[in-house]
């Protein structure tokens, strides 16, 4: 039995030159059927919405521990969300270690399929997708998806999804029906599907028994939710279009793509407060939230909070976190709220209870949004030392420097044998704070040629000095 | 022509020359490896190790010599350091049980003592390994995957052979090594490395996997004064100043540069106090020049600061840029390399005691506290989120010192079962609180 649904439309077409920008979307199929898809819903589903599902490819550049890149041509399915170009795709492609180059985009299929060339936008981090904006459209106006906001489908719905084939089957359009095979409560609803799709059809977009376009088939949940990057955990999710519709509407901007977002940061990491907990500490079972860890010269830190402190509410809202999965919604509720100005809590302290207030900051920059710089002479790619590094390395805070993230093989850095993963903190008798300033005197070197040059770095808990012998001449 | 004819006489003088060392080496193999075969001990000790946060013992199989007629034995500490019982096989097939005297774990080092009243037990005669050199002859003496009384021969291929671990640091900071492509196995550690003269110049301990004949031995001068320390007070005590060094060709390839670089410095130490930092050059260790321009030359420096005696002073003279000072400070108590470990069998978890690299990576402000080196699936500290790596800093209100005060604590906590117990943790730079339920599962049960 289908549960209510939320009706708005779902549409792809195209629109010539000539046709208005401002084409209506299209009607709704009507093919309600309460006992699953019908032939005739799924035909209407694919002619509606495959024109708008196209093929990533893409040469993914992949680096592994040591730091070596090495490149594979990968394809994967893109679904057209916006007719200016905007299209959406599997969150894989941008990853930790994995960053994808010479993105191109192939709308239709045949004789009408036309090659673009695709710009990675900032991936967001409240959902495992990734978006690209097609370049050199010259106005042109590409079919395109539209989705319905359902978050109510139930245990054994039919749904059914649109992907690709392999490159050898020239990437044809395919169908395939699933059921709701589980749904996941926290962090937030998720439903499951009870087979594993293609990779093909990873992004793919998902229809309920009504023929409705409901949300896409994704694979993780960010990490943000919790979620293991990466885990192929080999059952799909259905990414409900609520999760990725804010984004489609504000599409993450190719110039923000290297700034942190508006995020609020606290500078906290919390755990639930088990019932044993508030057993053990005295409290009443009514849920809060432990502060475990503040970290130095943060918002938290400034407004005086302790590993210990139980936090039972939030700018107005209360907090109950009694499970680890709970403690992302916390998360969230930090994230979402605003900035640079004082905002009230309730804590308790060694079973005292008091207001107090804290004003939160922009969320710094994670590794993802690093900088990075290569310096082709030396070998040599670093990167800026982002908050989310600086704890995953336990750096204190004034340990200031660049990452070394990848080491060209033969090269000068090889051979002096950086590694990836060291922090350089000093070129020659420079300190060095940040990348701007490696940028620095990486210029510097290059005109003043030195025959060695001493790079003073942090390896694991210790510190060491390499020796570095350009070859200038090369 | 010319050459023709000299090409044939040195071939004639060289298969000559054959002939009559053939028969000399065979004999001075035979007559070495007479002197120091009686000596040679088969150990077999079980050995204690921590699984998943379980104690188990295993039996396992090495060698070592006797070194006095009322018979100290010298092998590995890798064999027989933490050992419930060790026994040994004589090398006239009579077995005998040993107690460990003592062990050094930064040279590898353990010396036995074997329970035996007997005074007339055969022992080798101890080389130097100072004048040693690479092509000399020696014999690998041992019990090769368990094969007791094996003999291999080979040369020496370096005397002074500087071994890094994976993470750049000395994996013996104290001593180079001896590289023999003497055939040497699993089985063949704490077994002598003799020359041939039957003297003992080395101890075997390693060997690179990967490689075919390629075995590391302990030269016996640097054993030497490790086993009369253990021997005269049961352990080697060390003095430290928290500096790590590096060889100069680290900064600079200009021979005229003298000294040591100064690569890291334990903010927990006398250095540190007295501000000296990275970069800095040591010249001298109480008026004795250091000098290290190569990798191979740091372990005569470390050794200088270790072999002052804990507690007094040093001093250090120092360079930095174009300025130079003598700084004086008490050197503190190098910590063992590898610290204690128990089993919480209540628990279901393994704990050790802090080791300086742990206090490091943890940036911890203090020595105190211990760290969870296993826990056992299903356990209560599993069940609780205790995980390898976790550093425990507190039980309840209690600070942890060490692992006797945790010891101390816990046998107190399951003697009252007391039914929660907090845990303050501390992994990399995240701090948490870790909960145990101590109730029996019976009353779990019931309660529900």
């Amino acid at each position: 039995m289908l549960s209510v649904l939320i009706l708005t439309t779902f549409a792809a077409f195209y629109t010539e030159d000539e046709a208005p920008a401002d084409s209506p979307a299209v009607e709704t199929i009507s093919t309600y059927n309460p006992d699953g898809l019908s032939k005739e819903g799924i035909q209407a589903a694919y002619d509606t919405v495959s024109p708008a599902v196209c093929v990533v490819a893409y040469t993914l550049e992949v680096t592994n521990a040591s730091g070596e890149a090495s490149r594979r041509n990968r394809s994967a399915l893109g679904l057209v969300v916006a007719e200016d170009g905007l299209v959406m795709t599997h969150g894989h492609l941008l990853l930790e270690n994995r960053k994808p180059i010479n993105i191109k985009v192939t709308i239709g299929e045949g004789d009408a399929q036309k090659e673009y060339e695709g710009a990675l936008l900032a991936k967001p981090d409240d959902i495992n997708v990734c978006f690209i904006r097609i370049k050199d459209l010259d106005g042109l106006k590409l079919p395109y998806a539209t989705f319905d906001s359902v978050d109510t489908l139930e245990l054994g719905d039919p749904i059914m999804s649109i992907g690709i084939l392999s490159q050898a089957l020239d990437y044809a359009r395919s169908v395939q029906t699933r059921r709701v095979g589980a749904i996941l409560e926290e962090p937030r609803t998720a439903y499951a599907v009870d087979q594993t799709f293609a990779f093909g059809f990873v992004g793919g977009p998902v229809f309920s028994a009504d023929g409705r376009a409901i949300g896409v088939i994704g694979f993780d949940l960010s990490t943000e939710e919790g979620g293991e990057i990466y885990t192929r955990s080999g059952y799909p999710l259905i990414f409900q279009a609520s999760l990725f519709q804010p984004h489609i509407d504000t599409p993450p901007g190719e110039e923000e793509e290297k700034t942190p977002e508006d995020d609020a940061f606290m500078g906290v990491f919390t755990q639930p407060l088990t019932d044993d907990l508030a057993r053990y500490w005295g409290v009443e079972e009514t849920g809060g939230i432990v502060v475990s860890t503040v970290l130095p010269g943060s918002p938290a830190a400034r407004a005086g909070l302790r590993m210990g402190d139980l936090l039972k509410d939030f700018n107005g809202n209360p907090i109950t976190a009694k499970l680890d999965q709970e403690v992302a919604k916390f998360t969230r509720m930090v994230r979402e709220s605003p900035l640079d100005t004082p905002l009230p809590f309730t804590m308790i302290r060694d079973g005292e209870t008091t207001e107090e207030t804290i004003t939160l900051t922009v969320r710094p920059k994670s590794r993802r949004d690093a900088n990075e710089y290569e310096d082709e002479r030396l070998g040599l790619t670093v990167r800026e030392v982002t908050l989310d590094v600086r704890i995953t390395l336990n750096l204190a805070e004034d340990v200031q420097g660049v990452i070394v993230r990848r080491v060209q093989s033969g090269s000068a850095a090889n051979q002096a044998q950086l590694r990836p993963g060291m922090v350089i903190l000093r070129v020659g008798d420079e300190a060095i704070a940040n990348l701007e300033e490696f940028e620095a005197i990486s210029h510097k070197l290059a005109e003043e040629k030195p025959a060695e040059i001493t790079i003073f770095c942090r390896v694991g808990a210790t510190t060491a000095f390499f020796r570095m012998q350009p070859r200038w001449d090369d | 022509m010319k050459n023709t004819a000299l090409t044939l006489l040195f071939i004639v003088i060289l298969c000559g020359g054959c002939a009559s060392t053939g028969v000399s080496s065979q004999n001075a193999v035979i007559h070495a490896k007479n002197q120091a075969a009686p000596a040679l001990v088969h150990i077999r000790p079980v050995k204690e190790v921590f699984q998943r946060g379980r104690r188990r013992e295993v039996l396992i199989t090495g060698s070592g010599f006797i070194i006095s007629p009322d018979g100290y034995v010298v092998t590995n500490e890798h064999v027989a350091g933490r050992s419930s019982l060790v026994r040994c096989v004589l090398g006239d097939k009579t077995e005998v049980s040993a107690v460990v005297v003592g062990t050094d774990t930064f040279t590898d080092i353990a010396v036995l003592k074997l329970d035996t009243d007997r005074t007339d037990l055969p022992f080798v005669t101890m080389g130097e390994s100072v004048g040693l050199e690479a092509g000399q002859t020696v014999m690998a003496l041992g019990s090769p995957h368990g094969l007791a009384r094996s003999v291999s021969m080979g040369i020496v291929s370096v005397t002074d052979r500087y071994l890094a671990g994976n993470n750049g640091q000395s994996i013996s900071p104290y001593n180079n090594w001896i590289q023999t492509d003497a055939a040497i196995n699993p089985g063949n550690s704490g077994g002598p490395l003799v020359n041939l003269r039957g003297e003992v110049i080395g101890i075997n301990t390693r060997r690179l996997s990967s490689a075919d004949n390629v075995g590391f031995a302990i030269p016996i001068d640097v054993a030497k004064r490790v086993v009369d320390e253990i021997i005269e007070t049961g352990k080697v005590t060390r003095s430290t100043t928290g500096l790590k060094f590096q060889e100069m060709t680290r900064k600079t390839d200009d021979p005229a540069q003298r000294g040591v670089v100064i690569s890291d410095v334990d903010p927990l130490s006398p250095a540190f106090q007295a501000r000296i930092r990275p970069g800095d050059i040591l010249t001298a260790v109480n008026g004795i020049p250091t000098h290290a321009r190569f990798v191979e030359d740091l372990t005569t420096v470390r050794n200088l600061v270790a072999d002052v005696p804990v507690g007094s002073e040093v001093t250090l003279s120092i360079r930095r840029g174009t300025q130079a000072a003598d700084i004086a400070m008490k050197t503190a108590e190098k910590s063992r390399f590898v610290g204690e470990e128990s089993e919480f069998e209540a628990w279901g978890c393994s704990l050790s005691e802090l080791s300086p690299d742990v206090i490091r990576r943890a940036q911890l402000t203090s020595r105190n506290g211990v760290v969870t080196s296993g826990v056992r699936p299903g356990g209560l500290a599993a069940n609780a989120g205790l995980k390898p790596g976790d550093i425990i800093l507190r039980i309840d209100d209690s600070e942890i010192q060490n692992l006797s005060s945790f010891k101390e604590i816990f046998d107190g906590l399951i003697e009252d079962g007391t039914p929660l117990v907090l845990l303050t943790v501390k992994n990399g730079a995240l701090s948490r609180f870790v909960l145990l339920k101590q109730e029996p599962l019976a009353e779990i049960q019931g309660e529900n």
